[in-house]
């Protein structure tokens, strides 16, 4: 059992100590057996997506991620097909905005977007981080975390959090937030997301396992650690929602 | 008129506010009431040195006021570190007179990266020290982009820049700006070819994101980079440091002046040559600058010792959710070769808004305490697991640490077993929750 991921533009994007996300969800795929090996992919590189069966994007600065549109979007089409043919996406922090229609920086100019969902965003001069307490759409328990976006994303209709008890949504607060597609996934949640979210992770591996036909092993192992992250600072955050 | 209203009541307020023990943000607030431009009106000193960057800024004012009143000068400084535009109208306004001059020869001023621009709206530098720019309380400040955009509005044309040639973005500043005064540090027996840490913010250029030649790193993304794409590269130094030995504590500044070093860091390098460039430029000899910088002993709240139990124990104060100054106490740990213990206290993430952050711990290069003089690494604090989780992924054997959330239960278990050295990593937010368990030692 072997799965090939591949890191879109490790160096520029992962800003919020994200490439963790991908560091995490190899280990608990290896733990159940799998082999995994990443390759990470930037400007120079070609656009080869074929045989990837998880391809991911984390956060960076607003210059990188237009930098990262503008080398991607050509590409576009193959992404598409790769996710189509299989693969698991998942694209973390202002990654996300990437996977709309377009997006409007500061001073009104338009990148357009790689176009899996109809979605736009517009950013602002002024950035609004903040915890995130959000209620999952596809598992149970709450997710947890951080955001450090400065734009709203207005046209997502299949959010990946229908509501947020505290934190910025996908155009307000409080709204919902991120985007799920099949098995294309995008939040603006860090914290790194998967490693402060346990049932996210066991999500991706399911539907990563799914995709290739395997079965999942009835005994699998557990992270106490994971856990306890998780509720600790669940546990704060909903301390101070008083 | 408003303008003299203002001095008046500034005045007035801080003499009270020092009566009872008020900071020094209130008066400068109250006066900007009355008189909004009062900082364009005032007179101000020949010399007005900013100092602002993500790392050092304390150290370098401190140095730079220690220089230039060694030469005679009268230095007003903002020391209780009140940077945003009330401190610095309630400093200026404080030390006028009612004519309106500001009494002094030089007015100093740490800056806040991100206020910068709202305290040089009425009045500008004459000089504008950057020292660098990297991740810092991101969950603040966003990225370093993100504070270079905000700098920015805050520079005048005519004001001299005084940038570290060494930092690719700080260099940035330089763009479309004529009066620019370099510093940076030339090749030395610590400086690698490779880079070294979790993250690599100096992978691709920041003006076009192509990809960074360095030849050699000091430390992070600081060095003599070259972009493969556009050619933004590390200018020449005006002020450079040659032949820097940390290890006998020796540099030499401007190929011939020979300074020692009380404090044995590349940070401190760094602190002392922004400080002599923009000193330098103020009309300072150079060999008298590298009497006072020898001499000098840094106020260095960083480094504390105490005994708990059969050890003897340092505290490394470093700030949460800045991984660069974590990294600098782990590799000086690392650097150590003598058996110790190292305990990591992580119980309130944020210094200042937020609680639940902790992606930072993931930029911090744990691995460097993967070595065999280390022999335990004792995790502690509300958010223990969460660092349980980011050693996970070192290569630090897991049986040598040591979970314990309890932090006075983990001085307890530490005072009654062993006698290695103890170094503890954590922040001045955490830092008393051990300390009051433990004798102080000068
Ligand atoms: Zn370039």
């Amino acid at each position: 059992m072997k799965l090939n991921m591949i890191h879109l533009y490790p160096e520029l994007m992962s800003l919020y100590g994200e490439y963790a996300n991908l560091a995490v969800l190899c280990r608990h795929l290896q733990d159940l057996g799998v082999e995994t090996a990443i390759r990470g992919l930037t400007f120079e590189d070609e656009k080869d997506f074929s045989g990837a069966d998880l391809i991911y994007m984390g956060a960076g600065t607003e210059r990188s991620q237009k930098a990262v549109l503008t080398d991607l979007q050509p590409h576009a089409a193959s992404l598409k097909a790769a996710a189509e043919a299989g693969a698991v996406l998942l694209f973390t922090g202002n990654a996300m905005e990437a996977l709309g229609a377009s997006v409007t920086d500061k001073d009104g100019k338009v990148w357009q977007g790689l176009g899996f969902g109809d979605f736009t965003t517009v950013e602002t001069d002024r950035r609004t981080p903040h915890d995130v307490l959000a209620a999952p759409v596809l598992w149970e328990e709450t997710a947890v975390g951080f955001m450090n976006k400065c734009s709203t994303t207005a046209g997502i209709t299949t959010p990946l959090f229908s509501a947020l008890s505290m934190g910025f949504g996908n155009d307000r607060e409080g709204g919902g937030e991120g985007y799920v597609s099949g098995n294309v996934f995008a939040t603006h949640i860090t914290g790194p997301v998967l490693v402060k979210n346990p049932a996210f992770t066991d999500l991706l591996v399911k539907r990563l396992f799914a995709a290739k036909g395997w079965e999942l092993p009835a005994e699998r192992p557990v992270y106490p650690h994971e856990a306890a992250a998780w509720a600790v600072t669940a546990g704060e955050l909903r301390s101070r929602l008083g | 008129m408003r303008m003299v209203l203002a001095i008046i009541l500034c005045k007035i307020l801080r003499f009270i506010g020092k009566l009872v023990g008020k900071g020094s943000s209130l008066p400068g607030q109250y006066a900007l009431k009355v008189c909004p431009d009062v900082l364009g009106r005032v007179k101000l000193p020949p010399h007005v040195i900013a100092v602002t960057g993500s790392n050092g800024k304390t150290s370098t004012v401190e140095m730079i006021a220690a220089i230039l009143r060694s030469q005679g000068k009268q230095v007003v400084y903002n020391a209780e570190g009140s940077n945003q535009i009330e401190g610095v109208t309630t400093l200026i306004l404080s030390h006028c007179t009612l004519g309106g001059r500001m009494k002094g020869d030089v007015l100093l001023l740490e800056s806040d990266e991100r206020y910068a621009r709202y305290s040089f709206r009425y009045f500008h530098p004459t000089h504008f020290v950057i020292t660098n720019l990297y991740r810092d309380q991101l969950t603040r400040n966003g990225h370093p982009e993100w504070v270079f955009d905000a700098i920015l509005p805050a520079i005048h044309p005519e004001t001299t820049l005084v940038l570290n040639a060494d930092d690719p973005l700080v260099s940035c500043f330089a763009q479309n700006h004529e009066k620019v005064k370099w510093f940076g540090l030339e090749a030395w027996s610590g400086a690698t070819a490779e880079h070294h840490g979790v993250y690599n913010d100096g992978a691709r250029c920041p003006l076009c994101k192509g990809k960074m030649a360095y030849t050699l790193y000091h430390y992070n993304h600081i060095g003599h980079y070259r972009c493969t794409r556009c050619g933004h590269h590390r200018p020449a130094p005006d002020f450079a440091g040659t032949n820097l030995d940390l290890q006998a504590g020796r540099l030499e500044i401007d190929g011939q002046f020979a300074v020692d070093l009380s404090f044995r860091s590349i940070y401190n390098v760094y602190n002392i040559l922004a400080a002599w460039s923009v000193c330098r430029l103020c009309g300072v000899p150079g060999a008298d600058m590298a009497a006072v910088i020898s001499r000098y002993i840094l106020k260095n709240g960083r480094m504390v010792r105490f005994r708990l139990g059969q050890h003897q124990g340092t505290l490394l104060t470093s700030k949460h959710e800045n991984s660069v100054a974590y990294d600098t106490n782990l590799r000086y740990i690392r650097s150590l070769e003598r058996e110790c213990s190292v305990l990591v206290i992580v119980d309130a993430v944020s210094r200042k808004y937020f609680t639940g952050e902790t992606s930072w711990l993931w930029d911090i290069d744990f691995d460097q305490l993967s070595c065999p003089h280390v022999r335990r690494v004792w995790l502690c604090g509300k958010y223990v697991n969460d660092l349980a989780m980011r050693f996970d992924y070192t290569s630090v054997p897991a049986e040598r640490i040591v979970l314990e959330p309890d932090i006075a239960q983990a001085a307890r278990r530490l005072a009654a077993e062993g006698e290695e050295d103890l170094y503890v990593v954590t922040c001045f937010s955490d830092r008393d929750k051990l300390l009051e368990h433990t004798q102080a030692e000068a």
